[in-house]
């Protein structure tokens, strides 16, 4: 038992080392509140452990696989009623819309990219990527048809993807 | 299926992303299997993104490894100890009596933990219920938008950018259908602590007194604000007013767009 002990806390060191940095990085830009992102952080890392048996390699890299429980964690979050109350968020049909965007934090990581964006383009990503919201949603509170919704953020997510190669 | 056009059409980055609906996730699963051209595709865009991230990460506080290390293992060596014990667990005989008392007790526990349970159940239940309720209704009124909308001709999105210097930059979307206007700030100045920002809508009309669109309250730090509805404007400025507002603007524009194009 203590070798499997042993065995466990070097994986965890060796996952933590390398990738605590970059999902912590995307974290903060959901949440930007540093408290609740080091909760989010340790949630992310309970249950990369939990359902590390689920991970299945054939459908993608495990870095992928964290970092989508990294952002379902994170804005599940912001969904959480006092989260909601501290932030003063409203949903997406209400008065306003919160930003992600938080001015100390929008000078890396994929933000940064994003804002090398067209505007349309920028809106469309912060609101379904960091903000989770979904293309109905979307689609509702903006007043554009569904597939159109669609049809752009594929567009500004390829936009992204070159950004990001060059 | 043409995969060079399925592969440049997004649906790589909203899978990896977990954008994708669940058709989507599974047709493009089941397509990596039969074509090898778009798993590699995928893999070279979660390179891609994971070189990203990597390069950009931040590193936690350093107080927070071993917190989130003692978590994992705390809930990994509480099964180990119940084992334990289970394992452990003595047989002892007891007398008739004994049994008696025990099972008498063990039923009284049973039927209180019973009895609160359920009813904790109940409330959880209803709770539960109502939520239902409030989201049936939610998805109900969004139907009933959803439809609203979609008889109407397309939306036509105009965008004004207004922009002086790197001071200030703001863009205005106006849906020319529903005359919503959405005012998304880049970078605004804090304004004085008596005055405010205020959106004004200029008119075609030569002469016409610009158009009320509403203040602006920086201090929520807002990405994208729901101005005022407006039926006809040219274009779009912003002016530095007292705390409140003006209905009429006080000072020249600070900032204002260039015409919209009609």
């Amino acid at each position: 038992m203590a070798s499997l002990r042993n065995k466990d806390e070097e994986a965890f060191g060796y996952l933590y080392e390398n990738y605590s940095g970059a999902l912590y990085g995307v974290v903060k830009q959901i949440i930007g509140d540093l408290e609740l992102s080091n909760d989010v952080l340790q949630e992310t890392f309970v249950n990369i452990w939990r359902r590390m048996d689920s991970y299945d390699e054939t459908k993608g890299r495990l870095f992928t696989w964290m970092l989508n429980i990294a952002r379902n964690a994170a804005i599940d979050k912001t969904r959480s009623k006092g989260f909601q109350q501290s932030q003063r968020q409203m949903p997406l049909d209400g008065e306003f819309i919160q930003p992600s965007v938080r001015p100390d934090i929008d000078d890396f990581g994929l933000k940064k990219l994003i804002f090398k964006l067209k505007d349309e383009q920028r809106l469309l990503i912060d609101l379904s990527y960091f903000q989770g919201f979904t293309h109905e949603q979307i689609a509702t509170a903006l007043h554009i048809p569904l597939g159109t919704v669609k049809t752009r953020i594929r567009s500004a997510l390829t936009q992204l993807r070159a950004l990001m190669q060059s | 299926m043409n995969v060079k056009e399925y592969i440049s059409s997004g649906i790589i980055e909203s899978y990896v992303l977990g954008l994708a609906t669940e058709a989507e996730r599974q047709e493009f699963e089941t397509n990596c299997v039969q074509y090898l051209e778009i798993a590699e595709a995928r893999n070279a865009f979660e390179l891609a993104l994971e070189e990203q991230l990597l390069k950009e990460s931040a590193a936690p506080p350093s107080v927070l490894k071993d917190r989130i290390q003692d978590k994992i293992t705390a809930s990994v060596s509480d099964t180990n100890t119940t084992e334990f014990e289970e394992d452990k667990t003595p047989v002892r005989s007891l007398g008739v009596w004994r049994w008696v008392a025990a099972a008498s007790l063990i039923l009284l526990a049973a039927s209180v933990y019973w009895a609160i349970t359920s009813n904790n159940r109940y409330q959880q239940l209803r709770a539960e219920n109502s939520e239902l309720q409030d989201s049936l209704q939610k998805t109900k009124d969004e139907i009933a938008s959803a439809q609203g909308t979609s008889s109407q001709p397309r939306s036509d999105f105009k965008m004004a950018s207004i922009t002086a210097g790197s001071d200030a930059s703001v863009s205005i979307y106006w849906d020319t259908t529903s005359k919503d206007v959405y005012l998304m700030i880049k970078n605004m100045p804090q304004p004085p602590t008596d005055k405010q920002y205020q959106l004004w809508a200029l008119l075609p009309e030569e002469g016409a007194p610009p158009i009320d669109l509403g203040m602006i309250e920086l201090k929520q730090q807002r990405l994208l604000y729901r101005m005022k509805n407006v039926q006809n404007a040219k274009a779009f400025a912003i002016t530095l007013e007292p705390k409140g507002g003006s209905s009429k603007p006080t000072t020249e524009p600070m900032v204002s767009s260039q015409p919209v194009n009609l």
